[in-house]
């Protein structure tokens, strides 16, 4: 097995918790949080279930001490809750001190801003700060602003598997040593950006989210925010840092088949396992536990379910759950607070449930682990899946 | 990493009306609108992949430069590493102005999902890996102009680090019945030295 990159620090924010020990606590407890929509205006109040955090923009800028004038999106604002705390979770008091950099992942962006002041920008001279906050890249600069980290900063966009490409760059910059010290993750809020592009591709459920069921009717949208902070073995060494858990593989692959579909087979989330394991120059039969993209949606699980059995061997799928039903899917964000839940799963040694299932789907004999369950766990693997046929996996190993 | 020497190994330009191929003419219209010309130009080829018509211009360009150079390219048994590796000027703007024009407007407002879904330039690249089951490294990047050195760089750290065994290079500019194509595949074996000069001679051609 390969070392893979020491993880030092973390920071979260998501419907079931504003901090690591909140979603922990709500993880071990079954204390789902997918509701009605609250913060945005939306024709679909009343049908569409969220995994939303139930604080508005004001009271998390008050909590940022941001000014006044401030034209934070919500995604920044949830994306700079979230990664100060992964700085200091790691007792990082100067910043550049080494070479740092930020990596940050977003989908939307400042979409939510755009969308409510679209119309009135030409008329409202007050409003047209939001322009500026639209395009993706803003957030990771509000986010290394706040940080007062003047290092390298740079975002990706690739949809659902954004954070877990940047937590892989992040480790790749770190191995190669172009930097010392890197905070990766991802951040999205909720907007009618994504309420109503995913409900007309009607891949909506009406219901509460059922990864892995026969009868999985589609995904719960979430907003969160989660970064880690990576640190070389030097640094490590140099400070006696403690090591919280490490990033041992990634890989990510094309899954060459539609804009919006997986393809039948898996095979670009078959490919990013498979690459995950070379990097981690691991075996699948180590693999303790999966944190599955299951997003549950028709296409998503019957993909991901036949690539992971054409990697594991049939009857050889190790423990497995989504955690999607707690948060909903949180889009560009979802593999960095997925990420946190693998490190909280090494560092408790659980299995967390995958909630809502009931049914075993009729294509293959996958049965999810439903409740809590305590075990040794080694390493995790956590998939992420999204759009283009961006396919990504990552592979967290206990630090020994 | 011992830097090995790269080669173009075909070359393939597209504008006013007319497809070059290794310095020679292989179709050509009279002058026409876009549309019409690569309409003409998928037929010329027996392309025979109706998704063609659902893409936008920017997507029909470039599809039609990577069908011209990797048909004979493609061995549809074996899994082909080709990365691709495309730039231009005006990212996808043709389409984002379509698409902006769609909602300006509040009470004529109709946001199409076939418009929207190529309002990114790198559609482009899917629309390539789709269509020849290509899995390997891809990106698109925006530049002000034509920049051979960025591009000769890139394509070369991909072949030397193994990333890739051959990459398709492209210039795919489109924007507002304006468009040039430039697209070269290069490897590791071939006549013509990959070099900043030779690409920017065939570019200019």
């Amino acid at each position: 097995m390969n070392k893979g990159v020491a993880i030092t620090g973390m920071g979260i924010i998501s419907a079931i918790g504003n901090t690591v020990e909140e979603n922990y606590f709500s993880l071990v407890n079954n204390k789902a949080a997918i509701t009605s929509i609250e913060n945005i205006p939306t024709v679909h109040k009343a049908v569409i279930k969220v995994g939303e955090i139930k604080k508005t923009n004001q009271q998390l800028a008050d909590e940022l001490q941001l000014a006044a004038d401030n034209n934070f999106s919500r995604t920044a604002l949830l994306g700079t809750i979230a990664a100060k705390q992964a700085v200091q979770n790691a007792g990082i008091s100067s910043i550049n001190e080494y070479r740092t950099g930020l990596i940050s992942a977003t989908s939307v962006g400042g979409m939510d801003m755009t969308e409510t002041h679209y119309y009135d920008y030409f008329e409202n001279e007050n409003l047209v700060k939001y322009i500026s906050c639209h395009e993706g890249g803003d957030v990771a600069h509000k986010i290394a602003d706040e940080l007062d980290l003047q290092g390298m900063v740079t975002t990706i966009s690739t949809a659902c598997s954004s954070a877990a490409n940047a937590i892989m760059l992040g480790a790749r910059l770190i191995k190669t040593g172009k930097l010392d010290r890197v905070i990766v993750g991802g951040t999205d809020a909720l907007a009618k950006f994504t309420i109503n592009g995913f409900k007309t591709l009607m891949i909506l459920s009406d219901g509460y989210n059922m990864p892995f069921d026969n009868d999985r009717k589609g995904l719960n949208l979430g907003e969160a925010a989660a970064y880690l902070v990576l640190e070389s073995d030097a640094i490590v060494e140099k400070e006696n840092k403690k090591v919280l858990a490490r990033v041992s593989g990634y890989g990510n692959a094309n899954d060459a088949f539609h804009q919006t579909a997986s393809s039948e087979n898996g095979e670009g989330a078959f490919l990013a396992m498979e690459k995950a394991f070379q990097v981690a120059n691991l075996k699948s039969e180590q693999i303790d536990y999966i944190n599955v993209h299951g997003t549950a949606t028709p296409n998503n699980d019957l993909s991901e379910g036949r690539a992971i059995m054409r990697i594991f061997g049939e009857n050889k799928t190790p423990d497995f759950s989504s955690t999607k039903p707690f948060t909903g899917h949180t889009l560009a964000a979802a593999a960095a607070i997925e990420a946190v839940y693998s490190v909280l799963a090494i560092q408790n040694n659980v299995v967390f449930p995958n909630l809502n299932f009931k049914t075993p789907m009729e294509e293959f004999n996958l049965v999810p682990q439903t409740t809590l369950k305590h075990k040794n766990i080694e390493h995790v693997l956590s998939n992420s899946f999204g759009f283009g046929g961006n396919c990504s996996t990552l592979i967290f190993s206990k630090s020994i | 990493m011992t830097a090995k020497k790269t080669y173009i190994q075909s070359f393939c330009s597209i504008q006013n009306n007319e497809i070059i191929l290794n310095g020679e003419t292989v179709f050509n219209t009279e002058p026409t609108v876009f549309s019409d010309f690569s309409k003409k130009a998928y037929q010329n080829f027996e392309m025979n992949y109706p998704k063609f018509f659902k893409m936008d211009s920017l997507s029909k360009l470039a599809f039609l430069g990577a069908e011209i150079l990797l048909r004979k390219e493609i061995d549809a048994t074996k899994e082909n590493n080709i990365a691709l590796l495309f730039a231009n000027k005006s990212s996808s703007l043709d389409t984002d102005v379509k698409f902006q024009n769609s909602i300006s407007d509040k009470e004529n407002y109709y946001p199409s999902p076939a418009v929207f879904v190529y309002t990114l330039p790198n559609i482009c690249l899917g629309e390539i890996s789709i269509r020849h089951q290509l899995k390997s490294e891809n990106s698109f990047f925006i530049f002000e102009a034509f920049n051979p050195v960025f591009m000769v760089n890139y394509a070369n750290v991909l072949l030397n680090t193994k990333k890739a065994e051959k990459v398709l290079c492209g210039w795919v500019e489109y924007y507002n019945e304006e468009y040039k194509a430039f697209l070269y595949l290069v490897g590791t074996e071939g006549n013509t030295e990959h070099q900043k000069e030779t690409v920017e001679k065939l570019y200019n051609k």
